[in-house]
């Protein structure tokens, strides 16, 4: 089926094709990434709180529950075992003195403290990261192909539709590098 | 009489600023569609310039209590609405260019309209739960 649209590369069918591949493709890799990144069911870790713009000012940070809590202090315990053992641990739980000032709120888990929980497996520090670029790319180019097909339909001044184009492929470009970027390094504490 | 034929072409010839459509179920699911698009290529901006902070406590930490203010439980509901139609009828439209369903289109439409609607309410409700306990407390 790829081989007959990509015949008219002039029609863009070929481009047609892959924004319907990419979509059925990000149905499913939105599901997982939700199932996985936001709700955690190893720890619980999804917080409901909320918190206004008064709170947010004064330091009021989400509350996690006691699962996710106990399990960030029995990371936080291992790693500083490791520390006393000499050990060179990997993605950890590091308690710099930001993330303990930060640790303190209210005797609970920070939200960093569980982003670093979860980038702490092993498996999903390196499997997930890759999922999560793929997902990236998939998302970023069907969305700014998307985009670019409306900017295409509406957009009726030559010179602006291939400014807007140039513009919105450029802007797709710089979130792809800080997407990857903070991907990669998030959790090996650069 | 030729004047008269002239403008009208001429005016038929310059484009408009807006275009009519005629709203049927395809036209409605097609329009939505784009506009859920444009919402979601908006919101995956935020989330993707909003990964830089993962790179540092204090910064993640302030930004996650941000996305905890009442407005951004509003705007998961809508994000989640969005979602769930952009995916749905993505694959409705699928389904007609792949599979051939174009004569299901509407019937298709409205089952997977069906679908949507049971899918925002269970996935909704921790958000809408969320605002009325915090502000009926």
């Amino acid at each position: 089926m790829a081989k007959q649209y990509g015949r008219s590369a002039k029609s863009s069918a070929y481009q047609w094709f892959i924004h319907r591949i990419t979509g059925t493709f990000l149905v499913f890799l939105l599901i997982t990434h939700f199932w996985v990144q936001h709700y955690d069911r190893t720890t619980a870790s999804i917080s409901h709180s909320v918190i206004t713009a008064s709170e947010a000012k004064e330091g009021v940070l989400p509350q996690y529950s006691e699962r996710a809590n106990e399990a960030v202090e029995a990371r936080r315990g291992s790693w500083l075992e490791s520390q006393e053992a000499g050990a060179a641990p990997g993605v950890q739980i590091v308690p710099t003195d930001e993330s303990d000032a930060l640790a303190g709120h209210e005797g609970g888990a920070t939200p960093y403290d569980i982003l670093m929980l979860r980038l702490a497996d092993p498996v999903y520090a390196v499997l997930w990261k890759a999922f999560n670029i793929l997902f990236l790319v998939f998302a970023l180019h069907h969305g700014f192909y998307g985009l670019n097909n409306i900017i295409t339909d509406y957009v009726r001044n030559d010179m602006a539709r291939v400014g807007a184009v140039a513009l919105s492929w450029t802007v797709a470009f710089g979130l792809l590098v800080i997407g990857v970027y903070s991907v990669t390094v998030a959790g090996l504490n650069l | 009489m030729a004047v008269d034929t002239l403008a009208r072409s001429q005016a038929a010839a310059k484009p408009k600023p807006f275009t009519r459509y005629k709203v049927r179920t395809g036209m409605f699911a097609w329009m939505l569609h784009r506009l859920t698009g444009l919402a979601l290529v908006g919101y995956l901006v935020v989330h993707v310039w909003g990964l830089r902070a993962i790179t540092n406590a204090e910064a993640y930490n302030t930004l996650i209590a941000k996305y905890h203010a009442p407005i951004f439980k509003v705007g998961e509901f809508l994000l989640l609405g969005a979602v769930i139609y952009h995916a749905l009828n993505g694959l409705r439209i699928v389904l007609i260019d792949f599979m051939g369903w174009s004569p299901n289109q509407t019937k298709l439409f409205w089952t997977l309209g069906a679908v949507a609607a049971v899918l925002f309410t269970v996935g909704g409700y921790p958000s809408i739960a969320a605002l009325v306990a915090h502000f009926g407390a």
